[in-house]
């Protein structure tokens, strides 16, 4: 049975998701809702297209709503499953195109061309608010660091390939990886205390 | 786990988390994190900072279009809740109820094989069948062997592996490479010789693998000949 759209808006994201191992569209359509956002900006961050992003934002929600039994809540939350799914996604995509190198926008010019989303609930204002303090603890970061997590995480780059893209020994690479990230997680820590 | 066994691999906690780990070494990494409650803990540790990173990037409003897209696949694909799915008798003569399984499953899982001799080199061929709970199984097949991977492979609870198994003349046999999915549920092992073989199965078996599937396979594939 379809639950309706004001019972799905009421019920948490680890609750929706039984309703959307069952197929439930309306289930489906608010966690899209919920997180669509920010899982197409984080796939325009990685491909740098519109219209790719566009792409595997649908793929990965799509296989989301085919594969929405496999969430576990003991490993996470749905928005990191979520977000985990559309990052493989786009990788991939950057992968499957020979020759299209990742966008690797440091400076992220970018994102002078980007729209604001539009601040639906005050979960997303905390959220934008939250990444608001992450861009800063990223920003907070030695460049070497914080340049190695990024070819990394948005540009789907192996430890191997960034030393020779950076021109430096991988152990080098993989300390500045764990140091970037402790650096992140201790700012976070502070946030909290 | 001492802390010089720990050492070695304490570098490699991040760049894991990261996916910067070449498949080889994540591979081998996860082999010592099922042992290594120290770099276990490190990942818990570091976790929700890998989690704010794609927080991070700057917010885009998807296009309208895009939603509209999705719910009307998403509304084409709905369908009254599955029935449960009857449990299967492995546990008394598995390899006929393996043979039962094949024929069962292997006629619903489609597939589609597409040649890739350009890139591959030396005539290599692919097979996908997506199977009806999402995971994905890829045969890539190279001369006499093939390396078979799977997509959306959930997550195994501790002292499970994966083990696959291929019917040669209507004999199941074990694959001897045991393997496990990553994090992002994706998972491979390699099949050394694919001659005369018919049907590729994966099942969730013990640690140390067994000689006879023991559980429901996850995937199943039929290999034309």
């Amino acid at each position: 049975m379809t639950v309706r759209r004001e019972k799905a808006e009421r019920l948490a994201d680890e609750e929706l998701m039984p309703l959307v191992g069952r197929k439930d569209p309306e289930a489906f359509a608010v966690l899209y809702d919920r997180h669509g956002g920010v899982a197409y900006s984080l796939a325009y961050r990685i491909v740098g297209d519109r219209a790719a992003a566009e792409e595997v934002t649908q793929e990965a929600f799509i296989s989301v709503w085919r594969s929405g039994a496999r969430f576990d809540a003991a490993r996470g939350s749905v928005r990191s499953w979520l977000l985990s799914v559309v990052r493989n996604r786009a990788i991939d995509f950057l992968r499957s195109k020979a020759g299209k190198a990742p966008k690797l926008d440091f400076d992220d010019d970018s994102a002078l061309e980007q729209r604001p989303a539009a601040e639906r609930t005050e979960e997303e204002a905390l959220r934008r608010e939250t990444a608001s303090e992450v861009r800063g603890a990223l920003g907070k970061l030695p460049g070497e660091q914080s340049k190695v997590i990024e070819l990394a995480y948005f540009g789907g780059f192996s430890h191997s390939e960034i030393a020779e893209i950076l021109g430096l020994p991988m152990g080098t690479v993989k300390g500045r990886m764990r140091l970037g990230l402790e650096k992140i997680r201790g700012e976070l820590a502070e946030g909290l205390a | 786990m001492n802390a010089s066994g720990h050492a070695r691999w304490s570098e490699d906690v991040a760049a894991y988390m990261l996916g910067a780990l070449e498949p080889g070494e994540a591979a081998e990494f996860e082999r010592h994190l099922g042992g290594c409650e120290r770099c276990r803990a490190e990942g818990r540790w570091l976790e929700p900072a890998l989690q704010t990173l794609p927080e991070s990037v700057e917010r885009l409003e998807p296009p309208p279009r895009l939603r509209e897209s999705l719910m009307a696949e998403v509304r084409a694909d709905a369908r009254p809740a599955k029935e449960p799915r009857r449990g299967w008798s492995w546990g008394w003569k598995p390899a006929l109820a393996f043979a039962l399984v094949i024929l069962a499953v292997a006629g619903v899982a489609g597939y589609e094989i597409g040649k890739g001799g350009e890139e591959g080199g030396g005539g290599a061929s692919t097979i996908v069948s997506r199977q009806a709970d999402g995971i994905t199984l890829k045969m890539v097949r190279e001369g006499n062997g093939g390396t078979l991977q799977l997509v959306n492979v959930h997550q195994l609870p501790p002292k499970k592996v994966l083990e696959a198994w291929v019917r040669r003349e209507g004999k199941v046999e074990p694959v001897p490479a045991l393997f496990v999915p990553d994090r992002d549920g994706r998972a491979e092992t390699t099949i050394a010789d694919m001659s005369g073989v018919d049907t590729v199965m994966v099942t969730e078996e013990p640690q140390g693998g067994s000689k006879q599937p023991t559980g429901e396979p996850i995937a199943t594939m039929s290999v034309p000949g």
